[in-house]
């Protein structure tokens, strides 16, 4: 239905132009992405032009959604946004509209978006268009329809697109960050989307609960929580609202998903602090480490053969990786004294960490899983905590004390470009994003 | 030197407050003289172990920075705290692992469940019989003194009874 509906008015569309502008040189959309981009390359130079609506309804919507769009195009910090000239669309005929390409490339733009906001009963129908400036080439064309409760959503999944089109690469769109807060007194654990939009609690246990984390596929939520008096591994299925509960004879410490069926954490019942692998319906599936000394914080490689984790084996807490086949440990960490808070990139062999500093300070640091490629990516500025990297791998949320009170920050995987993620009460902490979006 | 005055602070708090929730009394008071006046109080544990927070019969016992091995001090107090638990065989304990502030919180967790199991070995060894004793880890949640110095700090470096 989706299919035709788009289908039909891509022609409705090609017919249009080509009869209008004939000397433009329209491309038919394709069906594979076209990856115009290369790695690395500056960001890219973007005209996202004000929605067109004709109906006061229509017009309202068509505002929310420019702003929607923009502040998601912004935040991935993968564009540079121009402002359309003010002669880049020719209506003058009141009933086809014509880009002025020429102008479009005069103030520098790489890319051109714009698109027509329509209604059909109550459903809004977003029709966007997106054209190399260039060229003049059309890159892409899709109809987005749903609700005016699907607005974000609508206005986002066009987000997803134009960054995948571009850049060949899934974006953050759709991602949540589950983080704890203590604004009501107590450390409750809250979700929020990707970008600290529509904050909501997930827990009300007025104890303390600690280090959520999310099962790749959303479905599961695992956390610490003190509610029964000792800090012990919760698994809440997000779905059916089932709780399992894990290691009550002792202390939980630190949950990290090593796949959609398994999560990792430290348990200490038999008197002493081990990894354990655990099923979602709180079973053990087996114990991964074996050390007189404190292992905690497990991370895992994407495919799930590796596990990055904190050991005081040789005496202050320093970051090794386990191969949980073999059982093999090595050493990954022999800068700074106090390494923890390990964070395995879903998307490669880098680790995210924080270093406890001489001078007080704690500092994030990336290094590649061979130890090679150590760094820094925050300095002087106070405690920077618990790094959580975002699905595409291009940014890390964090936690820093910079301006006084704990709140959550994003900034690019390589540092650089923070910002503060959400505006609220009391102290935010220990975010971690998700790998579903 | 240090040590008296953490025993002065001890009485005038218990002397001062009966709620836990006492402020945090500010070092300039706790050099005044006029406190040697408190004899006229009932007797209360003090010494090493014994504090504003710990006014029971087990004494709690503290640790260096970023360690769960027991000093000789602690293991002085948890030596009186297994004669108590000796000749008080229906009570139990539950010892709480706390740490400072510093640092980063999971590990903490796992710091603060070494100090409470180094204190649990201790008296399980000196014959304590290990039903009777629980452990349990608090991290760097739950403070007892409030504020970002090496006093401060030391305090929350414990482990702490609670008679059950």
């Amino acid at each position: 239905m989706i299919q035709f509906f788009r289908g039909a008015v891509s022609c409705v569309f090609l017919l249009l132009f080509c009869f209008v502008s004939p000397l433009h040189l329209v491309a038919a959309e394709g069906q594979e992405y076209i990856a115009i981009r290369k790695e690395g390359s500056g960001n890219i130079a973007l005209v996202l032009d004000k929605l067109d609506a004709k109906g006061r309804k229509e017009t309202n919507f068509a505002q929310s959604l420019d702003v929607t769009m923009r502040d998601g195009l912004d935040f991935t910090r993968l564009f540079s946004l121009i402002s359309p000239p003010l002669n880049v669309k020719d209506n003058s005929d009141r009933k086809n509209i014509v880009i002025n390409f020429p102008a479009l490339t005069s103030v520098g733009a790489e890319v051109y978006a714009g698109g027509v906001v329509t209604m059909k009963s109550d459903m809004i129908i977003l029709d966007m268009k997106v054209y190399e400036a260039a060229g003049s080439k059309l890159l892409m064309n899709k109809t987005y329809s749903g609700t005016e409760a699907d607005l974000r959503s609508i206005g986002h999944a066009f987000c997803a697109d134009i960054v995948q089109l571009l850049t060949g690469k899934r974006s953050v769109f759709g991602s949540r960050i589950v983080f704890v807060s203590n604004k009501t007194g107590f450390k409750e654990i809250y979700e929020c989307e990707f970008d600290g939009y529509g904050v909501k609690p997930l827990t009300n246990s007025r104890s303390i609960c600690m280090n959520p984390a999310l099962s790749p596929d959303g479905k599961h939520l695992a956390y610490i929580d003190f509610i029964s008096g000792r800090p012990t591994l919760y698994i809440r299925s997000l779905t059916g609202g089932r709780i399992a509960a894990v290691g009550k004879s002792a202390v939980s410490i630190d949950p990290g998903w090593r796949n959609n069926n398994e999560v990792a954490a430290t348990l200490s019942f038999d008197g002493n602090q081990e990894i354990y692998l655990v099923n979602t319906d709180g079973t053990l599936s087996r114990r991964v480490t074996n050390s007189k000394s404190i292992d905690i914080s497990p991370t895992f490689s994407p495919d799930g053969s590796k596990m990055a984790f904190v050991s005081s084996r040789n005496g202050l807490p320093q970051l090794f990786i386990q191969d949980l086949a073999s059982g093999q440990v090595k050493r990954l960490t022999f800068s700074g004294r106090y390494n923890t808070q390990p964070s395995w990139s879903p998307v490669g062999d880098k680790i995210v960490y924080t270093t406890w500093e001489k001078g007080g300070e704690i500092n994030i640091f990336t290094i590649n899983a061979d130890g090679s490629g150590l760094m820094q990516l925050t300095q002087k500025s106070g405690e920077n905590k618990s790094p959580s990297w975002s699905p595409d791998g291009e940014m890390i949320v964090f936690t820093s004390n910079c301006q006084g009170k704990e709140k959550l920050y994003v900034m690019s995987s390589k540092g650089g470009n923070e910002r503060l993620l959400l505006q609220v009460d009391g102290e935010q902490t220990q975010p971690s994003w998700s790998l579903f979006r | 030197m240090k040590k008296n005055i953490i025993i002065v602070l001890a009485l005038m708090v218990t002397a001062g407050c009966s709620s836990k929730s006492a402020v945090t009394p500010d070092e300039g008071t706790s050099s005044q003289p006029s406190l040697s006046s408190s004899s006229s109080l009932p007797p209360s544990p003090s010494g090493y172990g014994f504090d504003q927070w710990q006014t029971g019969p087990l004494g709690d016992v503290f640790y260096d920075y970023d360690s769960a091995t027991l000093s000789t001090e602690a293991q002085e107090q948890l030596t009186q705290n297994g004669g108590w638990l000796a000749s008080h065989v229906s009570k139990a304990a539950l010892i709480e692992g706390h740490c400072d502030e510093r640092g980063t919180s999971e590990y903490n967790l796992a710091l603060g469940d070494r100090r409470a199991a180094s204190a649990k070995e201790y008296l399980v060894r000196f014959g304590v019989n290990p039903s009777r004793l629980e452990t349990v880890s608090f991290g760097e949640e739950r403070p007892f003194v409030q504020g970002s110095n090496e006093d401060a700090w030391a305090k929350n470096r414990r482990a702490h009874f609670v008679v059950k």
